[in-house]
């Protein structure tokens, strides 16, 4: 569980709060959407998730625990965090290397770190590269490898930043399947992103910031009809929904995937016949 | 480290010394600069470093003049604990000390105040060969973005567990290697975009290059180099002739 109360940030000898008042809790199990305009404050927020930063004001505790009280080393191996650029990231000779630095780190035996990074390898479809060194690898391999860096050490809360930079469609599709898996077995996954699209076909729960402030936390659907604060925080309708209210109230409930949408009209086009 | 950062760039800012022609902040800071070469007592670093002080506050930079110095200061401390070490007395460490604060913080004022872009004009007005103007006026638009990088892969190795600051010393050396590896991967990799950027915008094709904006002296900068002169002058007289 993640708990923050009444959080308040701002960087060394900077005089403007980053975030004002941040009220969250993140249970096991869900998945989580943050989104907001660019310099709103997403990044810093989840950087509170593993300690790497420390509330000026407030508090944030992890298991109970508050991020103050322990090493990012010690959050970490419950909260796993997945950055935007792989190049921030990727140093080891090889594939194999890069991903057991994390296992080595957390200190886990020899045997534990090969059966992890073999099943990561497997489940990333990076097998075939394991003795390559990573700086070889295309762009969505590379994000691929930084995901399976992270998820290798079995983390309780996955935090995905921007996962869907540089990525083609089916790089997507598969990040959503792996996103499915990882709820089914209780994981909590959270993701901040730019990608209206790709939020609305997990269907989370959305929490918008805008200046520092979270302007809205609830079911996506609901998050999405706001319009006036959407517009605040620089974000547009995902296209499925614009076809919701294009057709409203032809079709009732708002598609959440293109099956659905493709189903609905469908049965509205028979029905005008 | 972030705030570390905003003690390197230059901003703009409306400030008397800002709108200063870049040349003249030059030879002030360089006056300054070679001033704290040959001062020699803490009477003399208390004045300089005073002038110093007054040009930032003039600029509107002193807030990120200190953050440079903050910056310095484990060097500053190594360089006033060597001193003392091979057996110089402590009068002596603190002025090395101090001159080494002076020439940060005046070379500061150059760099806080002047954009990357006044940097290529003075240096253009100096006639140096265009491609070493451009390699040290890129350099120098690249500090802050370097520093960036680094700390962004900071934070994402100590999110895999690195913890950077524990071990014996040789761990703490070896511990930075997933961090300098990244940053030298980063900053090749952003050199040969920007290689390539330059290439496909025609640079190097013309011999003679010309330029959007020209350097001009207005009233004011002879008036502030005539004054700053008159100081550095009487400086000159109080210390060596008058030994005040």
């Amino acid at each position: 569980m993640i708990e923050v109360e009444s959080l308040y940030f701002k960087y060394p000898l900077s005089n403007d709060y980053v975030l004002k008042d941040i009220n969250l809790k993140i249970g096991l199990g869900e998945v989580v959407g943050i989104m907001g305009g660019n310099g709103s404050g997403k990044t810093t927020l989840i950087k509170h998730f593993n300690g790497l930063l420390k509330p000026t004001k407030g508090t944030v505790k992890i298991f109970g625990k508050d991020t103050r009280e322990e090493s990012v080393a010690y959050f970490s191996k419950k909260v796993g965090l997945v950055f935007q650029n792989p190049g921030h990231q990727i140093f080891s000779d090889t594939v194999w290397n890069e991903i057991a630095f994390a296992l080595k780190n957390f200190g886990f035996e020899e045997e534990i770190i090969n059966k992890r990074v073999k099943w990561a390898l497997e489940f990333f479809n990076l097998t075939q590269y394991k003795d390559t060194s990573p700086l070889l690898l295309s762009g969505g391999e590379k994000k691929r490898l930084c995901l399976a860096s992270v998820l290798a050490w079995n983390p309780d809360f996955i935090i995905l930043d921007e996962p869907t930079v540089g990525q083609d469609f089916l790089q997507k599709e598969k990040l959503i399947e792996i996103i499915k898996m990882l709820i089914t077995q209780n994981k909590t996954v959270i993701v901040v992103s730019h990608d209206v699209e790709f939020i609305w076909l997990l269907q989370p729960r959305l929490i918008l910031i805008s200046n520092g402030v979270i302007v809205k936390d609830g079911d996506c659907k609901s998050v999405f009809k706001d319009n006036a604060i959407l517009e605040k925080c620089g974000l547009t309708k995902p296209q499925l929904v614009e076809l919701y209210e294009e057709l409203y109230p032809l079709i009732e409930q708002m598609p959440v995937d293109i099956v659905e949408a493709h189903s609905m009209l469908l049965k509205l086009l028979r029905g005008s016949k | 480290m972030f705030w570390l950062a905003e003690g390197l760039v230059y901003r703009r800012q409306d400030s008397i010394i800002h709108s200063l022609d870049p040349r003249v902040k030059l030879i002030i800071s360089f006056s300054l600069f070679i001033l704290s070469l040959f001062s020699s007592t803490i009477f003399e670093f208390t004045i300089l470093l005073f002038a110093i002080f007054l040009l930032g506050a003039l600029s509107k930079v002193l807030r990120r003049m200190t953050k440079t110095i903050t910056f310095s200061l484990t060097f500053v401390i190594m360089i006033f604990v060597i001193n003392l070490l091979v057996g110089y007395d402590l009068i002596f460490s603190i002025i090395i000390s101090l001159r080494f604060i002076a020439i940060i913080s005046s070379s500061s004022i150059f760099f806080l105040t002047s954009s990357p872009d006044e940097l290529d004009l003075v240096m253009r007005s100096l006639h140096l060969p265009y491609d070493l103007i451009f390699a040290f006026v890129t350099a120098v638009r690249f500090v802050p973005v370097i520093l960036l990088d680094a700390v962004q892969i900071i934070d994402s190795q100590r999110s895999r567990g690195l913890e950077i600051e524990k071990g014996s010393i040789f761990k703490r050396i070896r511990n930075y290697i997933p961090v300098l590896i990244p940053l030298i991967v980063q900053s090749i990799i952003r050199s040969e975009e920007l290689a390539e950027a330059m290439e496909s915008r025609a640079y190097g094709f013309s011999k003679k290059r010309t330029s959007y904006y020209t350097l001009h002296f207005k009233r004011r900068d002879y008036l502030i180099l005539c004054l700053h002169f008159m100081l550095v002058v009487l400086f000159i007289l109080l210390v060596y002739f008058f030994h005040l």
